[in-house]
């Protein structure tokens, strides 16, 4: 229990809700610029205008970190369930699968820290996210167990199985479908 | 009547109302109890991302950060580019960020806690945006708002101290609360942009949604009972949260509605937290929601279970 203040406080400090009037304006103008911002940001809204405004608040947005999606499942939710795998071939001709962690397959703490697994699979197979790929590959390339075996090249393979509706209002799953989409040349430099 | 009134007094109306809105003081317990829950749930997101921190910001991490400066270019607020690229450097950022969210937490050094606080997660989301869900976001977004609440202003260490030092009495004073306001829009506007993406898609519209999302297998926590999974019942389920969305977007400012729609919001969080593995997103969003509880009903509340310390607001309004 706090201890009884000695005087009356509340008579002698000034009101902290008083403002002063330019401080009641400078507030005004950063209340209405960041609703200003973060709606013409986040909005689904295509138009020219939309646009430019989108172009005008983006430099502050991306600074501050104030960007923002609201688009999780839409505007459609996946119909494909996804696995990524890399497979390893080392120099003496030998090769390894190596797993992404598979949500699925893991326990439920497992699922709360390694979701993140979860997300970076779905950015690596989307194909404007290429650019991420070498680095992966290297990544893979220096995992312990992985970089001793002296790795010549990585390999990215997706594999994927559909979730199709039928006429009756079910739905079914197609077999599991695979393909190579990246192949990596590991360099020595990447390895140390 | 002239012309000039009846332009003049909608103009009026409207400004009085803003100021009603963002600047009529309030009891500083909702931001409080916020800031509790807030800074809880970014010591668990950086707990949880304990295992992984070198590995996602690391010198050697899965993306590294000149392909992240290429990829996403742009200046940024990000500490990662100032700090050395050691395992030590980075370690270190992420340990003040724990104790900075501590002390934002218990409210001690709340404003600069909170600067550190936000600074720090903007960096984390910024080294690596590719592993972020909508919780990052909000946590992110409120963080920054909550710089600028008067968040230490109860429930606090920094109370307790000024009252030692008989800076303050034990009366709570109400605050300008219009950075909890934007943090209370912020809140509406992701329920209402969420449904407009929706509304954008067939899925949803026509109610396979569900069905889709339930069966990917990447998403699965707990298993869902067989008989929820039929297609008329995942159907009204879809059109349920649509609507649910649309209406914490807009029926959450009408006094009458909130209580019953906070209600139902808690319970699709709480379900879909059970169903659907999204780590801490649903919590994220829930810590918000009691901004919207009325101040009075609020202090009753933690009276219950911390009396004498929590005193009535003196004004009240939400």
């Amino acid at each position: 229990m706090p201890r009884t203040a000695k005087s009356n406080p509340s008579s002698s400090t000034p009101n902290r809700s008083a403002l002063k009037p330019w401080q009641k304006i400078a507030i005004n103008v950063f209340i209405v610029f960041h609703i200003f911002a973060i709606t013409a940001w986040a909005i689904p809204f295509r138009s020219q205008f939309a646009n430019d405004c989108r172009e005008l608040v983006r430099p502050y947005l991306l600074w501050s970190g104030l960007f923002q999606a609201w688009d999780m499942f839409s505007p459609m939710p996946k119909a494909t369930n996804t696995y990524l795998q890399a497979v390893i071939i080392y120099k003496d001709g030998s090769t390894q699968m190596w797993d992404f962690p598979r949500m699925e397959l893991l326990t439920l703490t497992q699922k709360y820290s390694k979701e993140r697994y979860r997300k970076f699979v779905e950015i690596l197979l989307d194909q404007r996210n290429a650019a991420l790929r070498p680095d992966v590959a290297r990544y893979v390339a220096r995992l312990p167990g992985i970089r001793e075996k002296n790795p010549q090249q990585v390999w990215l393979m997706v594999k994927w199985s559909n979730i199709l509706p039928n006429g009756d209002g079910t739905f079914a799953r197609t077999p599991l479908d695979q393909d190579v989409f990246f192949r990596y040349d590991v360099q020595p430099e990447d390895l140390r | 009547m002239s012309p000039g009134l009846t332009l003049a007094t909608p103009f009026t109306s409207f400004r009085a109302a803003w100021n009603r809105f963002f600047f009529e003081p309030q009891s500083p317990l909702n931001i409080a109890v916020f800031r509790i829950i807030y800074g809880l749930l970014v010591l668990a997101t950086a707990l949880l991302l304990r295992g992984d921190w070198l590995a996602w910001y690391g010198p050697h991490s899965w993306i590294s950060a000149a392909t992240m400066y290429v990829v996403e270019p742009g200046t940024r607020l990000n500490l990662f580019s100032i700090i050395p690229q050691t395992d030590f450097a980075i370690n270190a950022l992420f340990v003040v960020f724990i104790l900075a969210a501590a002390c934002l937490t218990v409210g001690f050094c709340t404003r600069a806690s909170s600067i550190v606080v936000y600074l720090c997660l903007t960096s984390i989301d910024q080294r690596n945006l590719f592993i972020l869900h909508g919780g990052d976001t909000f946590l992110r977004v409120s963080g920054f708002f909550l710089i600028f609440a008067p968040a230490g202003a109860a429930l606090s260490v920094d109370r307790w101290l000024r009252i030692r030092r008989g800076q303050e009495t034990a009366e709570l004073r109400p605050r300008l609360p219009w950075a909890q306001r934007m943090i209370q829009l912020e809140l509406a506007f992701l329920y209402l942009v969420s449904f407009w993406w929706k509304m954008k898609g067939g899925a949803w519209t026509e109610g396979s949604a569900l069905y889709f999302i339930f069966h990917l297998d990447e998403f699965q926590r707990f298993p869902i009972p067989q008989f929820l999974l039929r297609p008329a019942i995942l159907r009204i389920g879809s059109w349920a949260a649509l609507a649910l969305e649309f209406l914490l977007g807009t029926g959450i400012w009408i006094k009458k509605f909130r209580y019953p729609l906070l209600v139902a919001g808690v319970l699709f969080h709480l379900s879909l937290e059970y169903a659907i593995n999204v780590p801490l997103f649903q919590w994220d969003v829930l810590s918000a929601y009691v901004l919207f509880i009325d101040p009075a009903d609020l202090a009753r509340f933690l009276d219950r279970f911390v009396h004498r310390n929590v005193n009535a607001p003196t004004a009240v309004r939400s």
